[in-house]
């Protein structure tokens, strides 16, 4: 971590500047607001000519008249507001500001509700009039006229979202350069020319009914979000959103990491939740603003719920932000993927176990590292290749030296189920003898400096130059790199990483490219920052996709990120370290990601940086198996860390980790197909299973896997007793010794070595594998065990879902989606979706081997299978396969019933 | 049920054969944890938590499954193998659910493994005979060193005894020499001639001294050399650096006054390690890490002092630990961090331990020295005293002329010798009255440096016996041999240089990098570690463990570094050619051979 480094808020002038502003300056009011094309508009102008640039003027004192500013509220199903804001185009401002393309979906866009009426009324208070229009069935949004102020409200009643509440809203127009004037701004050494001039925008966002915000990743801090401006707060930096390649970041920081999703959550036990997302991607700060910040500024709003104020500031573009009304936690990321996408349904493989470091040096080191695997009996399916195996850094080549026969490397693991990825990063090297720097060169395809040139950074291979995503024609270009003739010594079963597409450039300012480089269309890279990565994945991934024919899911493993990455793949949380606080800080981090739409997350375990202490190591095996990407992963600096190399007893308990992960399985893939249809994430905080339970809202050392399991990590050494919160009134089922909790209370738990506290909540059905293979690709064919965990009323229920685990057919509707609901002592399985949509079917030989009934209060001796009308047994069995000493527990004996069947299990 | 084999003892050892048949009905686990019927042994579904009951089907995590793999070896492994789509077992018996075939190949897999065995076993049988060898000569040259250890012991002990008379008589005749001058200053100088004579004696027998010595330190003094051999580098490194240090604040960077406001590189101190080795490479030199500290805040406050490569290289080598490459914007500068690795060495060394460095070759210099005579010596053992087995030690060769001619075994009588001209001198002399006889007096001088100097090699050399004899040889000396040897391996650019019982190292070009300095036999004598070497930029200090293993020669092969700065190395080598597991090779390749016409059936 290098403070000095990177600007922070004072050394930034518009953030600086929006924080100096006191609340109520904004004098803007609407005007001429009417219903266009079913939106409606309205311009907003300075309600005072004269009074209107007191503050402005302090700025720029000859300045021009404000022109008006072009204000657009739209409604589309669900109950979403969105917001825009740009400049009169009419007018003939010096450049259109930039609007992100490509990241809201087609499909949203044709969500529009067009609106019809629009009423008005005087509100309580207000000494102007306000318009109020239709949001969704018990929601309406409202736009002040004077002083302008736009809101979402529970039909005629309390607020649930507003802007411009306090008076804070900015925005600098574009205009023409005075004589004298300067623009440029210098940060180290570094000048940004800053050609176009000021032109930040800023405003506050208040959250009704919340007792805490979420979201805006990324950064190392906690879920729930501390304010950073206020009464009691010492000299904090905002939030940051500023992708950046940060060395050895802190656990515990404001600052802004690889990438960049400007979506914030509130969550109250009396409101509910609420989400407020504003796509843009150009740097931006966010304060949370600590209750009392405002005390002196006399601004009284209408509510007297619990509210937290937000302070929203961006360098450029425009404002084009969008309400969510929730209620729920669920229904507020199913309303923010139903505008960005939801996650992409990963491979299955993807989904299990990984195998990392930089870096695997030659193909006998590769060889060694997976037949460790096999003789200890430890699973995994993926291998991956850092910087290093490249010739020079140079991605698509190999070093020959080292991986001369790259092809029949990846068959040798192909032939056992796994799978490899390799990395191909952003910063293509200047080396003419390069052909994809020189065909990069020849067509233009590079991102040019302000002077017009090819930008020249420095990266891993020395001069680099970054191929210009956000062209769609240079990112069909690079996608084509992908194939099998192209990138020579690639296989089917191989995928990609890429790293380091913040974009990171050592040599550049705060170690990114200068703001003043240029995309298509004169695009200043400050408007575009965040996104880049995103693009970048976003051609990768479209790059697999067409490799396969748009047969072969892809597996595109991202860094950088921005709202709508989760539809190209996987994110993880960068470079962290391997201490007990990254650790700990890892779960807000991946939790955060998911609240946020990027369900597929994780941080490297063992922590990248460092040697961890094996106790480290292990605890980040028992937790990371419950990260939705799991994957160890080192410096090349550390000591090896394969999981066989600290003892038996550590590898024993490394095995056991992963052994947990690839048993859940079937239950993840369930999950990450409820995630891809609904957004709402693998990972959860506890308060979106259990939104009015407010012991859980700030609860993030413990989160859940679904709707049905509940893990604690373990975070300090040696630890011998946790305090476990487990929420809810049902019980909870420790999934090892299917010992009984209650809800709803807090326990002292004594912790072994053997695992993270992890509980199945009564009332569900846990789909499981238990046959271990050498990968995932074997155990397709395996048998289930489903466990049963009943609550008071002795009933459960759950779902499996399954499909062929790596092509788009399930698209076609070629899975099987089974419902299992356990109740009056039946257990029946049937159709989640009951008339199959697709033409595609999917078949599968699977059978249940094993179902396990927890909670109970029968001892049944068997069990009747209609509609075979057959007889099995229910005996005493384990619960857990490993280990002499799991419980004995009842277990109905081979059903050998079929998963793709409807059928019914009667205990008799 | 199609999952199941139509071998219901499918998967089951020999040795557990009787278990799952002489049970009756119910079975027990063979862990105790539950029983089942005979019905539901390998039914596919697991009542046993240590797989007992699913010996030939995946059902059980614990399980293991034997195939008999008829023609070849036998295997055990885990069950979780069976019917996973993936041939284990030559006979392809774990594979029977119909989604794979597995055709049998354990003929030929077997006559290539029993082919690979017999070639291993007549290694063996041939290591078995060199080891012997070794193991023999090993203990008869242990027992010489021990012979001439005690034998120096008690020469020391005389020779002790008579340096020591010699002293006193020495001093005697001083102080009659003494007197005899005040006398003589009282007397006046009249006796001028004779003094002259005494003097010209006197000087003569001073040079010849000198000879004697002067020929050890010479040697001394080579050998410091070929062990600090890039000591002169340093003294470049650090004059180069002066140079660079001017370069960067004056020469190469003029910009640099122009912005003294620049808060940019406030922190430079930081990271200029890499930049200041950069920019001190690029002057063709190395600077030391706390020279380069200093330099950093020289140009601390100055970022535009740094070229935007540079800059760009400085900070790519946080995450790479890696000194960056000599040639700007080279390729092979940025691909090859190994290899950069290891050239920031030196500097590395000299990085951690400024001071230390100094002080701590002097001990090594001692040590060295120590090891380099010795050396020496065993070296004249090996070439020359290798059949006579003489036991008597041969001096190092540098004072042969005089010392060794004494030593050798048809001479024995060196030591006589002395006794008998001390004995000589002291009866002589014991009659002495001033004046004292000159000539006399210049023997005795003589004589007692003569003999002061061999007690002080007799006693070097029986430090440096005592030394060696401490080491462990293993179990049967069978490792003494590698006391005075090194074995070196080429790779790439780099040769390693193991030396067992003393250091090893990787030396590319003149750059030597110490990979670690021996510390002790591990695993049973199968292992040999070195710790403590150089120590990595980022990481810990270098370390190289040599993995023995049976075979006629001894040579190091295939070094690799698996984690950074963390060396392995195998060497082959007889000692490591044991009776026993030759036995149990043979034994093995007895059964295979056994196995061949066996057919699967008893079952």
């Amino acid at each position: 971590w290098k403070k000095d480094e990177f600007r922070n808020c004072n050394q930034t002038p518009f953030c600086k500047r929006a924080r100096s502003r006191k609340p109520g300056t904004c004098s803007l009011i609407a005007n001429d607001v009417s219903i266009t094309d079913g939106d409606l508009t309205a311009k907003l102008i300075p309600k005072n000519p004269q009074s209107q640039s007191q503050d402005e003027d302090q700025d720029h004192p000859d300045q021009d008249p404000i022109k008006p500013l072009i204000l657009t509220l739209s409604v589309y199903q669900d109950g979403i507001l969105r917001f825009k804001i740009d400049e009169d185009q009419t007018l003939n401002p010096p450049k259109k500001r930039f609007e992100v393309p490509d990241v809201v979906l087609p499909e949203f866009v044709d969500k529009k509700l067009w609106l019809q009426r629009v009423s008005t009324e005087t509100i309580d208070g207000d000494s102007g009039i306000s318009s109020i229009f239709y949001l969704s069935d018990g929601y309406e949004a409202v736009i002040r006229h004077d002083p302008f102020e736009v809101y979402v409200r529970e039909k005629g009643g309390d607020r649930i979202v507003s802007v411009n509440s306090h008076g804070l809203f900015d925005f600098e127009q574009l205009r023409e350069k005075k004589e004298g004037e300067d623009w440029e701004e210098k940060f180290r050494g570094n000048t940004d020319t800053r050609p176009y001039g000021p032109q930040s925008i800023s405003f506050d966002v208040s959250f009704y009914g919340a007792d805490f915000v979420y979201g805006i990743p990324e950064h190392a801090t906690s879920l729930a979000l501390k304010p950073t401006r206020g009464p009691g707060v010492e000299d904090s930096e905002p939030y940051r959103l500023f992708n950046l390649d940060v060395f050895e970041y802190l656990h515990d920081s404001p600052f802004g990491i690889y990438g960049s999703i400007p979506f914030m959550i509130s969550h109250g036990k009396a409101r509910g939740t609420t989400g407020f997302f504003w796509l843009n991607a150009a740097e931006m700060q966010i304060d949370v603003l600590g209750s009392g910040w405002d005390a002196d500024s006399g601004i009284s709003l209408p509510s007297s719920q619990n509210r937290i104020d937000t302070l929203w500031m961006t360098e450029a573009g425009v404002v084009d932000a969008f309400f969510f009304a929730g209620p729920g936690p669920k229904d507020v990321v199913r309303q923010y993927t139903s505008v960005t996408g939801t996650p992409a349904m990963p491979q299955e493989f993807a989904t299990a176990y990984h195998q990392c470091r930089w870096n695997y040096r030659d193909e006998e080191d590769v060889e060694n590292v997976d037949s460790k695997f096999d003789e200890h009996d430890i699973p995994y399916d993926v291998l991956w290749l850092d910087i290093d195996h490249t010739d020079g850094r140079r991605y698509f080549t190999w070093d020959r030296a080292l991986f001369p026969n790259p092809e029949e490397m990846q068959k040798k693991l192909a032939a056992k189920g796994r799978h490899m990825v390799t990395i191909v990063d952003p910063h293509i090297k200047r080396d003419e003898a390069f052909p994809l720097h020189k065909e990069a060169t020849k067509k233009g395809y590079y991102v040019k400096d302000a002077t017009g040139k090819d930008f020249d950074g420095w990266c891993w291979p020395g001069a680099s130059s970054y191929p210009d995503m956000l062209n769609p024609e240079i990112r069909s270009w690079w996608a084509e790199k992908f194939s099998f003739e192209n990138y020579v010594g690639s296989t089917p079963s191989l995928y990609i990483w890429n790293d380091m597409n913040e974009p990171s450039v050592f040599n550049g300012p705060e170690l990114t490219m200068p703001r003043d480089a240029l995309h298509l269309g004169g695009v200043e890279h400050r408007e575009l920052h965040n996104a880049y990565g995103y693009y970048f994945h976003m051609a990768t991934t479209d790059g697999l996709v067409k490799r396969g024919n748009g047969k072969d899911r892809p597996f595109v493993l991202s860094r950088a990120f921005f709202p709508g990455s989760q539809r190209y793949g996987a994110v993880w949380t960068g470079d962290n370290t391997a201490d007990w606080d990254h650790l700990r800080v890892s779960v807000p981090m991946v939790l955060t990601l998911g609240l946020t739409g990027i369900s597929f997350s994780g941080a490297d375990v063992g922590g990248f940086f460092g040697n961890p202490e094996p106790e480290l190591l292990v605890r980040w095996y028992q937790l990371g198996a419950y990260y939705p990407f799991f994957r160890g992963h080192a410096h090349q600096d550390t000591k090896r860390r394969e999981p066989w190399l600290f003892g038996e007893r550590n590898t024993e308990l490394m095995r056991e980790a992963i052994h947990i992960r690839y048993m859940l399985l079937p239950y993840f893939y369930t999950l990450f197909r409820e995630a891809n249809t609904s957004g709402v994430p693998v990972m959860r905080p506890l308060w979106m299973e259990f939104p009015s339970d407010e012991v859980t809202f700030s609860n993030d050392e413990a989160f859940m896997v679904g709707n049905s399991l509940l893990v604690q990590g373990i975070y300090t050494e040696r630890a011998k007793h946790a305090s476990v919160y487990l929420p809810g009134e049902q019980s909870w089922y420790d999934i090892r010794t299917g010992t009984a909790y209650k809800g709803g209370k807090i326990h002292k738990l004594e912790i072994s070595e053997e695992s993270v506290p992890a509980f199945q909540r009564a009332g569900t059905i846990i789909p499981r594998k238990d046959r271990f293979r050498r990968s995932s690709t074997q155990m397709v064919n395996d048998p289930y065990t489903l466990v049963i965990a009943v609550n008071s009323s002795q009933a459960a229920d759950g779902e499996l879902y399954v499909d062929d685990g790596k092509s788009f057919e399930f698209e076609q509707g070629a899975y099987v989606h089974r419902r299992f609901v356990f109740s009056d002592g039946k257990l029946t399985s049937s159709n989640v979706v009951p008339n199959s949509p697709g033409k595609t079917r999917f078949s599968s030989v699977c059978v249940v081997e094993r179902i396990i009934l927890l909670g109970l209060s029968t001892r049944p001796k068997s069990a009747l299978i209609e509609p075979a009308n057959q007889k099995v047994e229910i005996e005493l069995g384990p619960l857990w396969l490993r280990g002499g000493r799991a419980p004995a527990v009842l277990t109905i004996r081979k059903p050998n019933v079929r998963i793709t069947d409807d059928w019914t299990i009667k205990v008799l | 049920a199609s999952l199941l084999s139509k071998d219901p003892f499918l998967g089951i050892a020999p040795q557990d054969e009787k278990y799952y048949k002489s049970s009756r009905d119910i079975i027990i686990c063979k862990d105790g944890s539950n029983k089942f019927t005979r019905a539901q042994l390998n039914d596919d579904f697991c009542d046993c938590s240590d797989g007992s009951d699913e010996p030939g089907t995946s059902a059980c995590p614990s399980g293991k499954f034997y195939c008999q793999n008829a023609g070849h070896v036998p295997l055990s492994f885990f069950s979780s193998r069976v019917n996973d789509g993936i041939c284990d077992c030559c006979d392809g018996s774990d594979e029977y659910d119909g989604k794979v075939k597995c055709p049998n190949t354990c003929w030929e897999a077997g006559k290539v493994a029993r082919d690979k065995l017999k070639k291993k076993i007549s290694t063996y049988q041939e290591g078995v005979t060199l080891r012997t060898l070794e193991v023999e000569q090993a203990k008869l040259a242990i027992a010489k060193d021990e012979t001439e250890l005690s034998k120096l012991k008690n020469e020391e002990k005389i020779l002790k005894g008579l340096v020591q008379q010699l002293k006193e008589r020495k001093e005697q005749i001083e102080k009659a020499e003494e007197a005899e001058r005040l006398q003589r200053e009282k007397e006046e100088k009249a006796k001028k001639e004779a003094e002259g004579e005494v003097n010209q004696d006197n000087t003569k027998a001073e040079k010849e001294e000198d000879k004697e010595e002067e020929k050890p330190m010479d040697s001394t003094h080579d050998d410091r050399i070929g062990i600090l051999e890039d000591s002169p580098l340093d003294q470049d490194v650090a004059e180069h650096h002066d140079d660079s240090v001017a370069g960067v604040e004056h020469g190469d960077y003029p910009g640099n006054e122009g912005s003294p406001t620049n808060e940019i590189e406030q922190h430079a101190v930081e990271e200029t390690e890499a930049f200041a080795h950069e920019t001190g490479l690029d002057a063709g030199s190395e600077v030391s890490a706390d020279e380069v500290v200093e330099l950093g805040r020289d140009v601390s406050e100055n970022n535009e002092a740094l070229s935007r490569e540079e800059l760009g290289r400085r900070v790519a080598s946080r995450w790479t630990g890696e000194n960056i490459g000599q040639q700007t914007g080279e390729v092979h500068a940025v691909k090859e961090n190994e290899h950069e690795g290891h050239e920031e060495t030196p500097t590395d060394a000299h990085d951690e331990e400024d001071d230390g460095y100094a002080s701590e070759t002097d001990d090594d210099n001692q040590r060295y020295d120590d090891d380099d005579i010795e050396d020496h010596i065993d070296e004249d053992f090996g070439e020359e005293d290798h059949d006579d087995s003489s036991s008597s030690y041969k001096s190092d060769s540098d004072d042969e002329s005089d010392f060794s001619d004494t030593t050798t075994p048809r001479n024995p009588s060196w030591l006589e010798k002395i006794q008998h001209t001390v004995r000589n001198i002291l009866q002589a002399v014991n009659f002495f009255q001033t004046p004292v006889d000159k000539s006399e007096a210049a023997h005795v001088r003589k004589e007692y440096d003569e003999s002061n100097a061999k007690l002080s090699k007799i006693q070097s050399r029986i430090s440096s016996l005592t030394q060696k004899l401490k080491h462990d040889f293993g179990p049967e000396k069978e490792f003494y041999s590698f006391y005075d040897r090194c074995f070196e391996s080429k790779q790439n650019k780099y040769v390693y240089k193991v030396c067992p019982f003393k250091q090893a190292s990787q030396v590319e070009g003149h750059s030597t990098t110490r990979l670690g300095r021996w510390e002790k036999f591990e695993d049973s004598y199968r292992v040999m570690l070195f710790l403590n070497g150089d120590k990595c930029w980022n990481g810990p200090d270098r370390s190289l463990k040599v993995k023995l293993r049976c075979g006629l020669k001894n040579e190091v092969t295939d070094i690799d570094e698996p984690s950074r700065c963390e060396y392995i190395a195998l060497l082959s080598t007889p000692a490591l050619c044991l009776e026993e597991k030759l036995m149990e090779l043979q034994h093995k390749l007895e059964l295979m051979n056994k196995e061949q016409p066996r057919r699967h059936d008893e079952l």
